[in-house]
């Protein structure tokens, strides 16, 4: 290569500098290729010092030089390299082990009020479902879709309702029941009452409200037939999971609707990005949730008819829950 | 016409401005980085290869299935809405996690996520901005395929959240998803840098021949500003190669024009024969932009020949 000595000032700042550059460049490209991993010791610190380097010579680049080419090359390198340098760390199981142990059953602690109103919501609209059902039977036409009741109305007869309770022989093969029930109702409400928790709350507390009505006046309906306790025990296989996902999925809402509603000192984008760190996880848990109890009602349902026994197992897997969201995550002392 | 001309004008001038304001961020280092946002067109692209993927990937597990006879006809429509629905989740977030923003669509188009405000990406903003996805396009989506004309409230609704989800990235600049704002993170194009040759360091050709040296004056160097001497780097990196006869008099030509207004402008009096009109650029270039740095150095930023001073900042 040819000595040239220019006056230059900003290229002779290219010249000392460049072959730090170009080495930055292929350390960059080989972390992109296979991963921070992929580099030795020695090449994983030359990348942090590099990258400093850089963006040290970037900053001087603007003042000093008017090279057109010399200042987008540098920019463009800073920028890559800063993204390879501030690459997530860490390791996939870490993260699953975390989340389980930790982050999600604090973050349901912390939000154990939403929560609340999800439950207090869907509450109201049984209490209300029902009585009104009490009041006159008509009100069951208004609440529930044809679709939903799937024949059992007022007009059904008691046997016809004792039949769907305990009914042994379910139509399809257990794995068709389990898609179509996790793609039933439930996880549609569940999905809308969270994503419709931010437009301002309201959407979500309306929907859980509807779902709590419309249990009611189905539960009313049995209990004028003297199948109150019956259907207790068939809702509860899955339904104290369910139900309860609904709920959380709707406490997660609510926090994205009131972080929209009353952001306090921070900017509404800022409030939703704060809301959103518990908020995710409740969806996460409310997911989970609704996935073990579509397991339950494709599976256990149909293979356990004694009612006592479907109480015991519903509401044992909603007191494993409990437990795990009381006493997950808590440090010991 | 003229003021709506004028107004046309400035709009586009206060986008280009927000748009560039939008493309910088700032590293823990300091220093802002130049990060161009990847338009709306883009990530639907790499957004269509993901979906493709996955659908491959859910179709073929579901064709497997059903030869095998675990599922049958009537139940095939839901399973293969499971299969999808739970590929396509992990898919997104562990191929971001895994690739650092990236998932093989967005690796096709050269774009990649990145934290909106500095520093790395958190699995939590990975995690959230793909599961807001599903709640804002995916599910709502599946539904109005689905639905039909039982409930065409449903339909409606779902079909007015993703329309509104689709066009709130329009409404800001860094093109931000709900979930993208959530999550505190925005896409971006991946730079690609190119190390080019040092124009004020590339010695004419015929140099060796010449003995005879330019010199300009401090007052025939105050004429222009960051903006021209650029755009002759941009002209002289150009001249590299020429391709044919024809082109190469199209460019001599330019070269004189540009040679003989220059000479206008800064008063230089001595004639430049054609043989040295290359280095003779060559040497205002190096001489000029010796002149504006040196300038630069003591404060005097001149953006152009009007001499208009850079902002502050």
């Amino acid at each position: 290569m040819k000595e040239v000595t220019s006056t230059i000032r900003s290229a002779r700042f290219r010249a000392e500098r460049e072959a730090d550059w170009v080495r930055l460049e292929d350390l960059v490209s080989k972390a992109e290729r296979g991963g921070a991993q992929s580099l030795s010791f020695a090449e994983a610190r030359d990348l942090a010092t590099l990258y400093r380097e850089a963006t040290t010579s970037l900053s001087i680049a603007r003042e000093i030089s008017l090279d057109k080419a010399l200042l987008a090359y540098l920019d463009a390198l800073a920028a890559r390299a800063y993204l390879s340098v501030y690459a997530p760390q860490e390791p996939l199981g870490g993260v699953f082990a975390r989340f389980f142990t930790v982050a999600a059953p604090q973050a349901m602690r912390r939000s154990a009020g939403y929560i609340a109103l999800g439950f207090l919501s869907m509450g109201l609209g049984v209490l209300v479902g029902y009585l009104l059902y009490m009041d006159s039977a008509d009100w069951y036409y208004v609440f529930i879709p044809p679709g939903l009741a799937d024949g059992r109305g007022p007009d059904a007869s008691t046997s016809d309702l004792r039949s769907v309770i305990y009914d042994a022989s379910p139509e399809g093969s257990g794995l068709g029941a389990f898609a179509s029930y996790l793609f039933s109702h439930n996880t549609r409400i569940a999905i809308f009452v969270f994503g419709l928790g931010v437009f301002a709350c309201f959407p979500a507390f309306l929907l859980t409200f509807y779902n709590g009505l419309i249990l009611g006046a189905f539960y009313a309906l049995h209990v004028e037939r003297g199948l109150g306790w019956d259907l207790g025990g068939w809702l509860s296989v899955h339904g104290v999971t369910e139900l309860s996902a609904i709920c959380v999925a709707c406490g997660g809402g609510l926090q994205l609707g009131l972080a929209v509603l009353f952001p306090g000192q921070q900017s509404r984008k800022d409030a939703l990005h704060r809301a959103g760190k518990d908020a995710v996880k409740l969806a996460l848990v409310a997911a989970l949730m609704l996935l073990v109890a579509a397991i339950l009602e494709g599976f256990a349902r149909q293979l356990i008819q004694d009612r006592t026994l479907r109480y015991v197992l519903g509401w044992g897997v909603g007191c494993l829950w409990l437990a795990w969201i009381l006493f997950g995550g808590r440090r010991q002392v | 016409m003229k003021r709506r001309q004028a107004n046309r004008l400035r709009r586009k001038e206060r986008r280009a401005a927000r748009a560039k304001a939008a493309a910088t961020i700032l590293p823990p280092e300091g220093v802002p980085l130049n990060l161009p946002v990847a338009g709306a067109g883009v990530r639907l692209g790499a957004q269509i290869a993901d979906i493709f993927i996955t659908g491959a990937f859910a179709i073929t597990l579901l064709v497997m299935m059903s030869v095998s006879g675990v599922v049958s006809a009537n139940t095939m429509v839901a399973i293969g809405a499971l299969l999808f629905f739970a590929i396509r989740v992990p898919y997104y977030v562990l191929a971001e996690l895994a690739w650092n923003g990236q998932t093989i669509g967005k690796r096709m188009m050269k774009i990649k996520v990145v934290s909106h405000f500095g520093g790395s990406l958190s699995t939590h903003a990975l995690v959230l901005r793909n599961l807001m996805k599903e709640a804002e396009v995916f599910l709502p989506g599946t539904l109005v395929l689905t639905l039909s004309h039982e409930s065409p409230i449903a339909s409606w609704l779902s079909f007015a959240w993703v329309t509104m989800a689709l066009l709130i990235p329009l409404t800001n600049p860094h093109r931000m998803r709900l979930g993208d704002m959530m999550a505190g993170t925005h896409v971006v194009h991946l730079p690609v840098p190119i190390l080019l040759a040092d124009v004020a360091q590339s010695s004419p050709p015929i140099a060796a021949t010449g003995p005879k040296t330019f010199v300009f004056l401090p007052h025939q160097l105050d004429h222009y500003g960051r903006f021209e001497l650029q755009t002759l780097e941009t002209f002289l990196r150009s001249e590299a190669a020429p391709t044919n006869p024809a082109s190469h008099r199209q460019r001599q030509e330019t070269l004189a024009s540009i040679i003989d207004r220059i000479r206008k402008k800064i008063g230089y009096a001595d004639v430049v024969p054609p043989s040295d009109h290359q280095r003779f650029l060559q040497a205002f270039y190096n001489a000029q932009r010796a002149y504006l740095e040196q300038r630069q150095l003591f404060g005097d930023k001149r953006v152009d020949k009007h001499h208009r001073q850079a902002p502050r900042g």
